[in-house]
């Protein structure tokens, strides 16, 4: 389950001296390193453990608990489709088989270009616009398989803000 | 003290106690899977739910969780109404769909009458009921090797990584508390693994069978020695060892007449 070890701490260590070393810092020094790295490395876990003093073994529950967190490493932009009730009923399925037509991948798994991490999330609170699927930061509403290609092609950048 | 009804019987029971100890002093039965004395009450198997009310409620009952419900004056505790069953049994019912081939669970479920889950069955049985009871006594002791991974169906027991545990002392804390015996070990004169580990063992110095293992010893050595006053020397012979060593000592001490 290990990948891609192992890897530079430099930027981990920036982040740990933000930070108190106590077990309350720790979902916040993961984020940051979630987001620094774009995933979990797990020497940067087990540096994480060693410095906050938590032992590894509650860091690796933390790690693997929320789906906002990666042991492995994700492509540039995350495409989530939204699996709830009112996005499953409104043809969030067809959107799914799509996403692996024009990926190729399994969910939770990323392309080989590392372009495109593939997730299924089970609500992301957005039902009124089911089916919702999500292309980075951009929310697609009442989306429709036939425009993921165009989705994926105009990427991620979120221009709400 | 607060005195409480327990299925109509009163009860004097220890401040600061909970439902669970309470009942189980007066002598009432109450089933649990993740509960241990020495072990902080978790509240996760959900089998030792009860119901609890008080004069001037109107004969309003409340469902709550019998190892986590603190007792007061005046509580009046039921353990054996039709919801209570109903409960305990949806309980049963939930937990024999995962683990379908389970003794222990289908024996508990079988005296709520349950043979067989009227939900679908786990086409992957397990004999693991997420009780948390190996990571719970695994972190007590002070070594904190497993914990919970992912969550939802996919929840587990696991080492970081699902590698063999550094931190592991090879004590078989887990292993023996689990109430299923889902954690599989091996354990000889020589050697001891589990989780993927191997153990060196320590024997005792009389009789030399192998009693606990080298890493254990030296945890106790560099954690425990001080907060639990039990010396090092105390690794040195076995249980039974220590045992004889007790009993010839018996004839010397004076007798009290």
């Amino acid at each position: 389950m290990k990948e891609t070890c192992p890897v530079e701490t430099e930027q981990a260590d920036a982040i740990l001296e933000g930070y108190p070393h106590a077990e309350a810092s720790l979902i916040q020094v993961l984020q940051d390193v979630h987001r620094a790295y774009n995933y979990l490395p797990c020497d940067v876990v087990v540096k994480v453990a060693e410095t906050l003093g938590v032992p590894l073994a509650k860091v690796f529950s933390v790690a693997t608990f929320y789906k906002a967190f990666s042991l492995k490493p994700q492509g540039d932009t995350i495409i989530r489709v939204c699996m709830g009730t009112a996005c499953h009923i409104r043809g969030g399925g067809a959107l799914v088989d799509e996403v692996e037509r024009l990926l190729h991948v399994a969910p939770d798994e990323t392309t080989p270009d590392m372009k495109f991490t593939r997730n299924t999330v089970n609500c992301v609170g957005a039902c009124a616009m089911a089916p919702v699927m999500i292309v980075g930061e951009k929310y697609r509403g009442n989306a429709r398989a036939v425009r993921v290609g165009g989705y994926l092609e105009l990427g991620g950048d979120d221009d709400a803000n | 003290m607060p005195t409480l009804t327990i299925n109509g019987k009163k009860v004097q029971s220890r401040e600061g106690a909970y439902v669970l100890e309470a009942a189980r002093q007066a002598g009432v039965e109450i089933p649990t899977l993740c509960h241990f004395e020495g072990l902080e009450p978790w509240g996760g198997c959900r089998l030792c739910q009860v119901q609890i009310t008080k004069d001037g409620w109107d004969g309003w009952k409340k469902m709550v969780v019998g190892c986590m419900f603190p007792v007061e004056e005046g509580l009046i505790v039921l353990t054996e109404t039709d919801e209570v069953r109903e409960t305990r049994r949806v309980v049963l019912d939930l937990l024999l769909a995962r683990c379908p081939d389970t003794p222990l669970i289908r024996t508990m479920a079988k005296e709520y009458g349950v043979e067989r889950t009227s939900y679908v069955s786990n086409p992957e049985p397990t004999d693991c009921i997420l009780c948390s009871l190996c990571t719970r006594v695994c972190d007590h002791i002070g070594v904190s090797a497993i914990s919970t991974a992912d969550r939802g169906a996919g929840k587990e027991i696991a080492p970081p990584f699902h590698e063999p545990p550094a931190a592991c002392i090879g004590c078989l804390a887990c292993a023996e508390i689990c109430p299923t015996d889902f954690i599989p070990y091996t354990t000889s004169h020589t050697t001891r693994s589990i989780w993927g580990r191997e153990f060196e063992m320590l024997r005792c110095e009389d009789c030399g069978r192998a009693h606990i293992t080298k890493a254990q010893a030296e945890h106790h050595a560099a954690n425990r020695a001080e907060t639990t006053d039990v010396p090092q020397e105390w690794f040195r012979y076995c249980d039974s060892c220590k045992r004889k060593q007790q009993a010839s000592r018996f004839p010397a001490v004076p007798q009290l007449v």
